[in-house]
């Protein structure tokens, strides 16, 4: 992470003195952008950085499902599993993917590409159910919409 | 000083206290878990909770969190508070496992006591109890119930703001939260680390050497001093009531310290005291001497005191090497009735520190690992580094000497607690009582006197060291 320090040090100037806590957070988006995952290497690195005790990188991290410990695949499936989507067929598009992809939610096929999340709500319940890849949101899915979007990726 | 009114008591509350902290220090109780006189307000728990007065109407808020104002009017014990109580404690329980049966908190336990005084029913949930980890191994000392935990987060707030090893935090989120240690594993090294056994409010952290050891009503506090350094904290030795002693089953547990715990006091150690204090049955309990021995050969008690009075009587130019364990009281008494027989007494240092212990904090640990050398030093020099040549007896008070070193030629007088081969190569060794024996006092570092109580009764062969020098300053005319 030591690459990205250029960067914290433009957030830092944006908070007070005495509160590099509170850059515990948008550092670690910045380093799971970079990486991919937040690697045991980089809380060291961010704690010796900010001088925060490593406890708290530690629960920051835990807190937020959506920070990583570990890599995954090129492609992240997260499909949401709230109310709305469940009642509009999550449930069972979430069969279909475990099916399709042959790993269960949270984890990531052999060939490393694809990895398997279900979510808490994505804030899209009038498109539901949602499907997002990587960082995009695939709205109104169904089994073969689902395979029309996997199907043309690497 | 505002004046405030607390279930229509007038009450003087200093201007920066929160009306909990005015309600206690006013005889008023006010319940509470995740507030701690010591550490910071964490607002969590919400049990404190009272309905505050005004003209508009009245509403529910916690006390902790709540400065004092002018005039204003709270209800500690309102219906209101009553039914937001009785539903906060079936939150507090509802994935609580209620095993108090097999839980070494029961019969200590806030959460017990809350249930009988504020709640009394069982849960209104049908829904099952999320389970969560049994026994996590927080640290080499402690065991962690996740199911007891009601994430007060005293612990967490101790590491951060007392013992500033920042080794506990919370993880993950809502009723998935777990405290859990550093990754780095340094709360192992957290010299103060036990103390979060005592301040959680619940069975959740547990002490491994005191697990299932004993239940807590057949127990009873001592009070003592730690003696492990110069600070002298001021400490409960736990073991057996007498009434509930053991006959059949393991006598030996009825002489046993089951456990140690702080006792407050401000003016040297808070409420806290560190791991080493927890440990007093590793330097109390160590394999006693209970045999008076001339050379090795076992002999009375009296026959040991004649013995060693003799010596005290023959001897032209005898020193003294007295223990810096030795109470207020004994030293006086050595230095009243022996001292004159002496031609040098000298202060022995009896511990080192030893090997993986921590030497010094700036917080409570001191580097003199003995509890009394500041009491010893009032009455006697130093010892120097070589005992003056021409000694020809040495009375050796306490462990730490290196008998090796003495005045060649010179006769020896030791008194020990413990078992060591130096015991019979004495040419008198006369078994002494220990502080968990006896009652007397040591002064601390920066001069605070602290007393000591007894807790077991001494064997009848091991002598007491205050009747011992007074035993021995009589002259051999005065016994014929």
């Amino acid at each position: 992470m030591r690459h990205l320090i250029p960067e914290f040090e433009k957030m830092k100037a944006r908070y007070p003195a005495g509160f590099e806590s509170s850059l515990v957070l948008p550092c670690l988006r910045r380093i799971q952008d970079d990486r991919g995952f937040v690697a045991d290497s980089d809380i060291d690195g961010l704690v010796a950085y900010l001088g925060v005790p490593r406890v708290q990188v530690e629960e920051v991290l835990s807190f937020y499902t959506q920070l990583r410990r570990k890599p995954i695949g090129r492609w992240h499936v997260q499909t949401c599993r709230n109310v709305s989507c469940s009642m509009r067929g999550a449930e069972r598009l979430i069969d279909h993917l475990r099916k399709k992809l042959g790993v269960a939610p949270g984890e990531t096929t052999a060939d490393g590409r694809f990895t398997l999340s279900t979510v808490e709500c994505l804030g899209s319940c009038g498109t539901a159910p949602v499907v997002m890849l990587n960082d995009a949101y695939h709205e109104n899915m169904s089994a073969e919409k689902v395979d029309a979007l996997l199907g043309g990726l690497e | 000083m505002p004046e405030i009114f607390i279930d229509g008591q007038a009450i003087q509350a200093e201007p920066d206290q929160t009306v909990l902290q005015a309600a206690l220090a006013n005889g008023i109780f006010i319940p509470y878990f995740c507030w701690h006189p010591h550490l910071s307000v964490h607002g969590n728990c919400r049990i404190c909770v009272v309905e505050v007065e005004a003209k508009g109407g009245s509403w529910l808020d916690i006390s902790c969190n709540m400065p004092v104002t002018e005039g204003m009017h709270v209800l500690t014990d309102s219906e209101e508070v009553r039914a937001q109580r009785k539903a906060i404690l079936q939150f507090v329980t509802l994935n609580h496992p209620v095993d108090c049966g097999i839980c070494d908190k029961a019969g200590e336990c806030t959460l017990q006591d809350y249930h009988f005084a504020y709640n009394g029913s069982p849960s209104i949930s049908r829904d099952a109890k999320v389970h969560a980890t049994k026994f996590f191994d927080l640290s080499k000392r402690i065991v962690l119930d996740n199911e007891r935990c009601i994430l007060c987060s005293r612990c967490v707030r101790f590491t951060r703001e007392i013992s500033k090893s920042h080794a506990l935090g919370i993880e993950n989120r809502a009723d998935h939260s777990l405290v859990r240690p550093a990754e780095d594993r340094r709360f192992d090294d957290d010299p103060y680390s036990d103390n979060v056994i005592d301040i959680c409010p619940v069975g959740a952290l547990l002490s491994k050497q005191f697990l299932y050891k004993a239940r807590v009503w057949y127990l009873e506090p001592t009070p003592s001093v730690c003696p492990g350094c110069e600070r002298g904290c001021a400490v409960q030795i736990w073991h057996r009531r007498p009434e509930w002693r053991l006959n059949a089953l393991d006598p030996r547990q009825n002489a046993e310290i089951a456990r140690v715990t702080p006792l407050e006091n401000p003016a040297v150690n808070g409420p806290w005291i560190c791991n080493k204090g927890r440990d007093l049955a590793r330097i109390f309990e160590r394999a006693r001497a209970e045999q008076p021995m001339l050379k090795g050969k076992p002999v009375e008690l009296a026959a040991a005191i004649d013995a060693a009075r003799r010596l005290i009587d023959e001897a032209r130019h005898a020193v003294a090497l007295v223990s810096n364990w030795g109470s207020n009281e004994e030293l006086a008494a050595f230095k009243q009735a022996l001292a004159g027989r002496f031609a040098a007494s000298f202060v022995k240092r009896d511990r080192q520190p030893e090997p993986g212990e921590r030497i010094e904090d700036d917080f409570l640990i001191r580097a003199d690992k003995n509890p009394n050398t500041a009491g010893a030093r009032a009455l006697f020099d130093d010892a120097p580094a070589a005992l003056p040549d021409g000694a020809d007896l040495v009375l050796v008070w306490g462990e730490g000497c290196d008998f090796g070193r003495l005045p060649r030629g010179a006769k020896t007088v030791f008194l020990g607690s413990y078992l060591a081969p130096e015991n019979g190569h004495a040419d008198v060794f006369i078994p002494v009582s220990i502080q968990t024996e006896r009652r007397g006092s040591y002064t601390n570092f920066a001069g605070t006197v602290s007393p000591f109580e007894p807790c077991f009764a001494k064997k009848p062969s091991v002598a007491d060291a205050e009747t011992l020098f007074a035993a021995l300053a009589q002259r051999e005319r005065a016994t014929a």
